[in-house]
């Protein structure tokens, strides 16, 4: 089983206030990982720090076993992480067809491959390939931004709360298309409000509260264990 | 005395003079800017109104436009002040709820807008020729007391002005204009009638600015449209609080005294330059001053003199004004 | 009827024409670099500049020293950029608008210490104007519109036809987004100066061809291409150039006499595009195309 992504002892955070004070995580190629935990335990911050998008004081992001720690994004995407923040994740005036030609922008020669995969894995932005991104529902914008990250043809693929003001419909799709995706050889880490449903599918679960690992097990024990089902995910 | 000396002192007399009436319309902007955070790219404009103002109402009666009311320049002053006010209340009523970058584009229209005023409406304000004759407090003691009486008037005024203004800022009022600047959001959460009180700070600074106007128009004794051209009295004025330290009322006097000894210094300077220069070397000097701000800008930007800090509280963060 | 036409309607297209082409660029660079350009009139006036002296050595029509000017002013725009603007990129965008106050300055006193204040005009020539019925169409006005029309053509092609244009919009409607997807967003930068110098230089150009060039020329336009870029939604360029047509018309049309005495006096026309502005800003500051807002 090959490691895709490792990160030890990330320490940072935003202007003088760290958020992360040592969050350890790591996902192999086949894993769907999930990181949950109560607000403000700094689960997005984890993987904007990923990114480079947060600065990290102590820690280290290892790609494939490259060293990528604080590198700019646009070093990171081409090396196969792709990324799919929580909001702002689209570009609206971009058609669909377009917004996933962005995701591809650092890849050379013949993507059309990568459309047709986008295309049949989220069959409504085929019919709406030529609107203007903006212009679709809830659901639909997130498959396009998915779909983008997809473009890259990504060894990893980094969703922050993907399914975060869905209908329960679409909730479901989504997630459906996640576990395909993981199928077709791509590792997925994800942050997830939705924790019940996430923690079934995942083969690696984080629990994160105050910037800290608190419990790491494969989702569906984490989900067994009545001390984190008590804390942690709510009712 | 020899002659020599005597021009000099005369020439740092002029000097002070002038530099002191921009301390006042720097006061005027770090109240909207320093405390308040207002991008005001319309200085110009009020300080026209002030100026035209007090011309109209004290100026010698002329045919071409209203006049005759003799008013005296105590009355003058204040009627520049009150006018500007109420220009800068009807403007800010409209658009101070604007975010900085459109706020900026809004205020140059309107000092471009007071400038179309200025020089079309003659019957008030006897368009391109302008107001001439213009009294001057002093002017009937003899030389040179009559400057010195003069630089003391503006003196004044200037102490004038930066005492209230520090009691000012040191006050509740000054407290809570921070705030806003500083976060908005949190203010208005608080409680605060954020417009309100910009659109106060926006009128008091304008007040002040048309009161340095008034005074400019005493001093030089004419006053036409092209004395206001905007961009060069709105930039500079901008250059010299940056310059001097924005939030800081001590720098807003700092920086104008400065900046326009060197200006009127490379004035000087090129004067004994032969006539084909002269020209010139007016456009150096005006690229230069650009380039003077671009390094202020990158380098110091916080000015000579920063702003005092207050320690907020719980976080003990420092807030401060510049760009 | 014909005079309606000719002194007022074909006038405010060609304006119009020349504020869409300072407008696209205000509204690309407010869009992607976020910030308003105070110095976007006086690049115009370099590229007005820049055409004169072309035209001028190389001894051909004006429209043929367009390549030069352009080339020569996008290389003026990365150099004021980098040394100017680029520094402050990261702080707030007062300072940046400040500096381009200051830049606008610069620009003008340059151009005055070279070239001196005086009006200039290109060697065009007595020309005949087109005469169609009772409508005359002066040559210049033609070639201008056809010109104008042409460059926003190739420029809605880069835009939607290849992969900088697209960048370049995609910067503007999401800029964290496109650095996510691997957009090397300085690049982009670049290309937003160089394509707005291109527009200004063309702009330049037309308006020295059309009155002639001097010192101010383009700081004059500066608030009616503001309130063309506001009017037709920040980040828009086809909105854009609605505004500026709105813009242009909307300036000469105020000035028709109507039953002796015109909406605005003559005097007043350049109040008439900060009224629009002002007015865009208070009731609808997206614009009429929905563009952002920040």
């Amino acid at each position: 089983m090959s490691v895709i992504l490792t990160a030890d002892g990330l320490v940072g955070g935003y202007g003088d206030a760290d958020v992360l004070h040592g969050v350890d995580l790591a996902v192999e190629a086949t894993d769907i990982a999930v990181i949950v935990g109560p607000n403000g335990a700094g689960k997005s911050t984890a993987l904007k720090a990923l990114f480079g998008l947060v600065e990290l004081r102590q820690g280290r992001v290892t790609l494939l076993g490259e060293d990528i720690t604080g590198a700019a994004p646009d070093t990171i995407v081409p090396r196969g992480m792709g990324y799919v923040p929580q909001e702002r994740n689209i570009f609206p005036n971009l058609t669909v067809h377009e917004n996933l030609e962005m995701g591809a922008y650092t890849r050379r020669g013949d993507i059309g491959a990568a459309y047709d995969r986008v295309y049949d894995l989220f069959p409504p932005l085929a019919e709406r390939r030529r609107s203007p991104a903006g212009t679709l529902s809830g659901g639909q914008r997130q498959m396009v931004a998915i779909g983008r990250a997809l473009m890259l043809e990504p060894r990893i693929l980094l969703l922050d709360e993907p399914t975060v003001g869905l209908s329960p419909l679409y909730i479901e799709q989504i997630f459906d298309r996640i576990v395909e995706i993981n199928r077709a050889g791509v590792a997925v880490l994800m942050v997830e409000q939705n924790a019940r449903q996430a923690l079934r599918l995942a083969s690696r679960g984080y629990v994160l509260a105050g910037g800290r690992n608190r419990f790491s097990d494969t989702g569906p024990n984490l989900l067994r264990d009545p001390e984190v089902a008590r804390s942690f995910l709510g009712s | 005395m020899s002659p020599e000396l005597y021009g000099v002192i005369m020439y740092a007399v002029g000097l002070l003079t002038l530099g002191g009436i921009y301390a006042i319309v720097s006061l005027g902007l770090n109240v909207q800017w320093g405390y308040a955070g207002l991008f005001n790219l319309g200085i110009a404009g009020f300080f026209a109104i002030g100026a035209y103002a007090s011309a109209i109402l004290t100026a010698p009666e002329v045919s071409s436009r209203i006049s005759g009311l003799h008013l005296p320049i105590v009355a003058g002053l204040a009627m520049a002040a009150i006018a500007s006010g109420i220009v800068a209340y009807a403007i800010g009523r409209l658009t101070l709820k604007l975010q900085s970058d459109y706020l900026a584009i809004a205020t140059i229209g309107v000092g471009e807008i007071l400038r179309l005023i200025l020089k079309n409406e003659a019957w008030l304000t006897n368009g391109a020729l302008g107001i001439s004759a213009i009294p001057r407090p002093f002017e009937g003691l003899p030389p040179p007391w009559d400057q010195f009486a003069f630089l003391a008037f503006v003196a004044f005024l200037v102490v004038l002005v930066f005492v209230l203004l520090e009691r000012a800022r040191l006050a509740p009022w000054g407290r809570v204009m921070r705030a806003i600047r500083d976060n908005e959001t949190a203010a208005r959460a608080a409680g605060k009638d954020t417009t309100r009180l910009r659109l106060e700070s926006f009128v008091v600074g304008s007040m002040i600015m048309g009161l340095g106007g008034a005074v400019y128009a005493h001093y030089v004794k004419f006053i036409s449209p092209e004395a206001f051209e905007p961009m060069m009295t709105t930039f500079i004025v901008w250059v010299m609080l940056i310059a001097g330290g924005s939030g800081n009322n001590r720098g807003a006097i700092l920086g104008p005294l400065l900046v326009w000894t060197i200006w009127s210094a490379t004035e000087f300077a090129t004067l004994r330059l032969p006539p084909e220069w002269a020209t010139q070397a007016a456009y150096l000097r005006i690229f230069l001053i650009g380039l003077a701000l671009q390094i202020i800008l990158q380098k110091a930007p916080r000015g000579l003199l920063p702003e005092p800090t207050i320690r907020s509280g719980a976080t003990g963060k420092q807030n401060t004004a510049g760009p | 009827m014909i005079e309606l036409v000719n002194f007022y309607l074909i006038p405010g297209i060609v304006l119009g024409c020349i504020y869409a082409l300072g407008a696209i660029g205000l509204s690309l660079v407010f869009g992607i670099l976020r910030f308003a350009h105070f110095a976007h009139g006086d690049l115009l006036t370099l590229g007005a500049y820049f055409s004169l002296v072309a035209a001028t050595a190389l001894a051909v029509p004006p429209l043929w020293a367009l390549p030069v000017a352009i080339v020569a002013t996008a290389a003026a725009a990365l150099l004021i950029d980098r040394l100017f603007y680029r520094p402050l990129r990261a702080r707030h965008s007062v300072a940046t608008v400040i500096a381009s106050f200051g830049v606008a300055l610069m620009i003008r006193s340059v151009i005055q210490l070279i070239w001196g204040p005086q009006d200039r005009v290109f060697e065009t020539g007595i020309r005949h104007p087109l005469v169609i019925g009772d409508f005359r169409l002066a040559e210049r006005h033609i070639y201008i519109v056809a010109a104008a029309a042409t460059i926003i053509a190739l420029l809605h092609l880069f835009l939607t036809r290849t992969r900088a244009g697209k960048a370049m919009r995609a910067m503007s409607d999401e800029p964290s987004l496109a650095r996510v997807s691997g957009i090397n967003t300085e690049r982009v930068v670049a290309w937003t100066w160089v394509l707005a110098a291109a527009l200004l230089a063309a702009g330049g150009l037309f308006l020295g061809i059309d009155t002639q060039v001097k010192p101010q020329m383009g700081f004059n336009l500066i608030l009616p291409m503001f309130a063309a870029a506001i009017l037709g939604g920040i980040g828009k360029p086809y909105g854009a150039i609605a505004g500026g047509l709105v813009i242009g018309l909307a300036e000469e049309l105020a000035t028709v006499p109507i039953g002796g005495m015109p909406l605005v006096p003559p005097s007043y026309k350049s109040a008439v595009a900060f009224v629009i502005l002002v007015a865009m800003l208070l009731w609808r500051p997206t614009g009429l195309f929905r563009g952002r807002v920040f």
